[in-house]
């Protein structure tokens, strides 16, 4: 026991230090990497709280993505203005405020310990045999809380759709040299065998559509940076189907219940495990495709949604 | 198992906050964008913890279903924020150029 | 019946993806997708007294394990001011975005904000709320940015989105909070769970506050004026109608349903004195502003005000009937300002498009060039301000003499000087506009009527048609306490 609670003291003030810096630090450029340090660290902290699938998504998503997005915006970001004395007073105040709402939270939490469970009869595990998977996680996000999971998709399908109205995508940097390629060459297969084996992986162990969809988008950073490959050329057509595709496959699957007399998003029992890897693998690739153009800032083709009179170029 | 229930939720209460207010006061788009990032890393730690169950349970899964979601939400909300930023900058610059031409 | 919460809730999901994927059709797609929303919505509502809630199992679990969708009258009438105000807006916009190629890009995000809208009314699920609020909150944003050409409209628009993100997460903290001491996310079980106690307390004030951000509460309303009036119009129409509203009735839901135990009346108070503060100061500004549309924006943090100032005058009375006719009143006070404001907007955007500009001394002459539109902005003024025959006017009286009741007349006074103020900034901008021509303006292209209509048929419907059909509203309502729903 006494071996854990160092190990978890050591994990919440690295925790606690990282957040500093990513908050405090001196410029951006620092707050940038010591945030990616910070994500990796969340990644072990959720291993260590028993929740491999965040960890997974963590690492893939909050200090891979996040970050990446982030070091590509920095070139361009403005350099903070020397604060004056006043702001500096004000600074003190709101971190002095701040201090004061933590130790209230922190007070409030303690009365909620120990943490009741709900139902016994509305607990995932007592209906995890109808959910079509055996993985409690997947369970929740794709059947139990199925909507909510469509919203999310909706989320980020807006998010996407956001950027691509706003900027064609960022020039690639440039070409990294021929390391780089090698790299590459043995990366990007490796990458999509990971994001397969997650999709599969999801129904039965940590895993599933978002920490596959963001492996996968992953790869396109991979490329990306290295400069000398050429994205996967898609015409805009392709494009906006292949956004639309997990969101109109779970919504579709969802509405065809209705017509046998089932709620929406109701999965016969027989079907359910083989219906949500049909929802989870429409929703890989859309993942896949918005969590790319997100990073990319955009689309490589001008004149998004629609190809207007001058032709498509590419950058 | 509580200790590290409490350990862990205070840890994660006190980023939240800290992370909340540097939000609101930084003065860069980035700051702003890793301030509110951090911030909902504290409360996805704050969820977490108490969904843990000690070290020979398992923990319950619908918190983690939440974060998950909110993991998503973040990076698709900081993706649009740049975005915005970028074109913001672009359109800026170029009202400078076009300022520097005439005068 | 019960699939019309799903029709209700999927349709706007469908035609924002029919839009991704076939941008040409987007305009009729749209007309077709709004209209059917409008009839269900109407079928909702009338459907609605005689069972007072109809719920919908999503997936076929248990709500507590999964997500219920669920409708009582107070959401059947926001849903149904959404399909009114989205439909003539819908009209409205596919004749200001001239560009085509703007449209292509508008409507996907239009029908994602509209699935937001109504998923969150249809909601009965405190994380699902969450996602709803974030997709409303950055789809929003990414509506201000369409066609936008200007830095200050991206900046706004920027502000939008961060602060969204940080009210969102100060509900997901409450949310957590909930969670942790409960159990459960189902709203209808948390109404006989939730008691008095410290996290309780905590969590109630983290829900409200981020709530509060996206409701412009004085003082978490500073970046309202700027979203919502550098918006494209049809854009600040429904940011203003809409988006706001569905914020402040997740606000009613906690106070009035969920945290009855919590809710003191100290806090009824204070809530009740910040909107007394926006509504003064939201209509000074408004008489201040030199924009049409900063005046139409400042103009809804006042009236957002009201209804917060009147929420301590309905907390105060017995449960009863008196109780549900001042929430009645209440209720139809936001219905009619959703609709008046959507026509306010619609009208100040046909004269920006005519004109060029939206500043208020250089008015002079359009209520020439343009009477249908002057007429529009005129009788959803008359709404604003809360002057008979208006819905807005019956309200205010009700809720007036409510607080005179329960000897609170204190808030008497707020809203008569809000109201002569709120009367100040509309005349002002009347009078300029039917001022002579002072200088020779250039000679633009006349606005197309079809720009016009919806605006006009908004206002009408605000001071005319809430005025005289105010009794559903209010009959609807009282037929089903709160307490007995599902």
């Amino acid at each position: 026991m006494m071996l854990w609670w160092v190990v978890d003291l050591t994990l919440c003030a690295l925790m606690i230090a990282l957040a500093a810096g990513s908050l405090f630090a001196a410029t951006l450029r620092r707050r940038v990497i010591f945030f990616i340090a910070f994500g990796l660290l969340t990644a072990i902290v959720w291993a260590r709280l028993q929740a491999p699938d965040l960890a997974l998504a963590e690492a893939a998503i909050g200090a891979g993505l996040t970050g990446a997005l982030l070091l590509a915006a920095l070139p361009t970001a403005q350099p903070t203005e020397h604060k004056r004395d006043a702001d500096r007073l004000i600074e003190w105040v709101s971190l002095l405020l701040a201090a004061l709402l933590a130790v209230v939270l922190i007070a409030v939490l303690t009365t909620l310990l120990p943490v009741v469970d709900g139902d016994p009869s509305l607990a995932v595990t007592a209906r995890l045999s109808d959910a079509g998977v055996s993985h409690p996680v997947t369970a929740v996000l794709l059947n139990f809380r199925a909507w909510d999971t469509l919203l999310e998709l909706a989320v980020l399908l807006c998010a996407t759709i956001g950027v691509l109205n706003l900027a064609p995508a960022r020039k690639a940097p440039r070409h990294a040299g021929a390391l780089a390629d090698t790299l590459i060459r043995i990366l990007l297969p490796l990458l999509i065998l990971t994001a397969g084996y997650l999709l599969w992986n999801g129904a039965f162990a940590p895993g599933g559509a978002f920490q596959a969809g963001a492996v996968l988008a992953a790869a396109t950073v991979v490329l990306h940076l290295g400069g000398g490959v050429r994205l996967p050329p898609f015409s805009l057509a392709q494009l906006r189907g292949l956004l639309a595709l997990g969101l109109l496959l779970f919504l579709s699957v969802g509405l065809v219940q209705l017509a046998f007399g089932q709620a929406l998003l109701q999965y016969p029992l027989a079907w359910a495990g083989s219906l949500i890897l049909l929802i989870e693998t429409g929703a890989t690739l859309s993942i896949a495709t918005m969590l790319s153009l997100v990073y990319l800032g955009g689309h490589p083709l001008r004149d998004w949604p629609v190809a207007g009179d001058s032709r498509d170029r590419e950058i | 198992m509580e200790q590290a229930q409490l350990m862990f939720a205070a840890t994660g209460a006190l980023i939240f906050v800290f992370g909340l207010v540097a939000g609101l006061r930084d003065d860069s788009l980035l700051g702003r964008i890793i301030a509110i990032n951090i911030s909902g890393v504290g409360l996805f730690l704050l969820l977490v913890a108490l969904a843990y169950r000690g070290l020979c349970q398992a923990a319950d899964p619908i918190p983690h279903a939440l974060v998950l979601t909110g993991i998503v939400v973040a990076v698709a909300a900081s993706g649009l924020a740049i975005a915005i930023g970028r074109k913001l900058d672009e359109l800026r610059n170029s009202s400078h150029r076009r300022e520097g031409d005439s005068s | 019946m019960s699939s019309l919460l799903v029709l209700i809730a999927t349709l706007p999901l469908m035609t924002a993806l029919a839009c991704l994927l076939h941008p040409r059709g987007g305009d009729q797609l749209s007309l077709v997708a709004s209209m059917i929303q409008l009839v269900a919505s109407v079928l909702l509502v009338t459907e609605l007294p005689s069972r007072s809630s109809l719920s919908h199992a999503l997936g076929g679990w248990a709500p507590g394990l999964g997500i219920a969708l669920g409708a009582d009258p107070l959401a059947g009438w926001l849903v149904l001011l959404c399909a009114l105000v989205q439909f003539a807006t819908t009209l409205y916009a596919r004749f200001y975005f001239c560009d085509s190629q703007a449209r292509y890009r508008l409507w996907p995000l239009w029908w994602l904000l509209a699935s937001a809208l109504y998923a969150l009314l249809l909601s009965g699920d405190l994380f699902n709320l969450y996602v709803t609020l974030e997709l409303l909150g950055l789809s929003a944003a990414a509506l201000c940015t369409v066609g936008a050409a200007k830095a200050e409209a991206l900046e706004a628009a920027l502000r939008y989105l961060l602060l969204g993100l940080i009210g969102s997460l100060l509900y997901l903290a409450g949310v957590a909070l909930v969670y942790a001491e409960y159990g459960t996310l189902d709203v209808s079980a948390l109404r006989t769970l939730i008691s008095s106690s410290p996290a309780s307390l905590a969590s109630l004030v983290l829900l409200s506050s981020g709530l509060m951000i996206k409701c412009a509460l004085v003082p978490l309303h500073f970046w309202l004026p700027a979203a919502h009036s550098s918006a494209p119009a049809p854009v600040s129409a429904v940011l203003s109608a809409l988006v706001v509203k569905v914020a402040f009735y997740l606000l009613l839901r906690l106070w009035f349903e969920l945290f009855t135990p919590v809710v003191t009346s100290a806090f009824a108070t204070l809530i009740g004195l910040l909107g007394a503060i926006a509504v003064i100061w939201g209509s000074w500004q408004a008489f201040r502003a030199t924009r049409l549309k900063l005046l139409a924006a400042y103009s809804t943090l006042s009236q957002m005000g009201y209804l917060f100032m009147f929420v301590p005058i309905v907390m105060a009375l017995p449960e009863g009937d008196t109780r549900q006719f001042a929430y009645g009143a209440l209720l139809l006070l936001a219905v009619s300002h959703g609709i008046a404001k959507a026509a306010l907007f619609m009208g100040i955007g046909s004269l920006q498009q005519h004109l060029g500009h939206d500043e208020i001394d250089r008015l002079g002459g359009s209520a020439r060039k343009l009477p249908v539109t002057l007429f529009a902005i005129s009788l959803a003024g008359v709404a604003l301000v809360g002057l008979p025959p208006s819905g807005a006017f019956l309200a205010k009286w009700a809720l007036i003499s409510s607080s005179l009741v329960s000897g609170q007349w204190w808030w008497m006074l707020v809203t008569l000087v809000g109201t002569l103020l709120a009367a100040a900034y509309l005349v002002r901008v009347l009078g300029a506009a039917f001022a002579p021509t002072a200088a020779a303006e250039p000679a633009l292209p006349t606005c197309r009527l079809a720009l016009q209509q919806p605006a006009l048929l908004l206002a009408v419907l605000a001071t005319f048609g809430l005025g005289f059909a105010a009794s559903p509203v209010w009959d609807t309502l009282s037929l089903s306490p709160p307490e007995v729903q599902r």
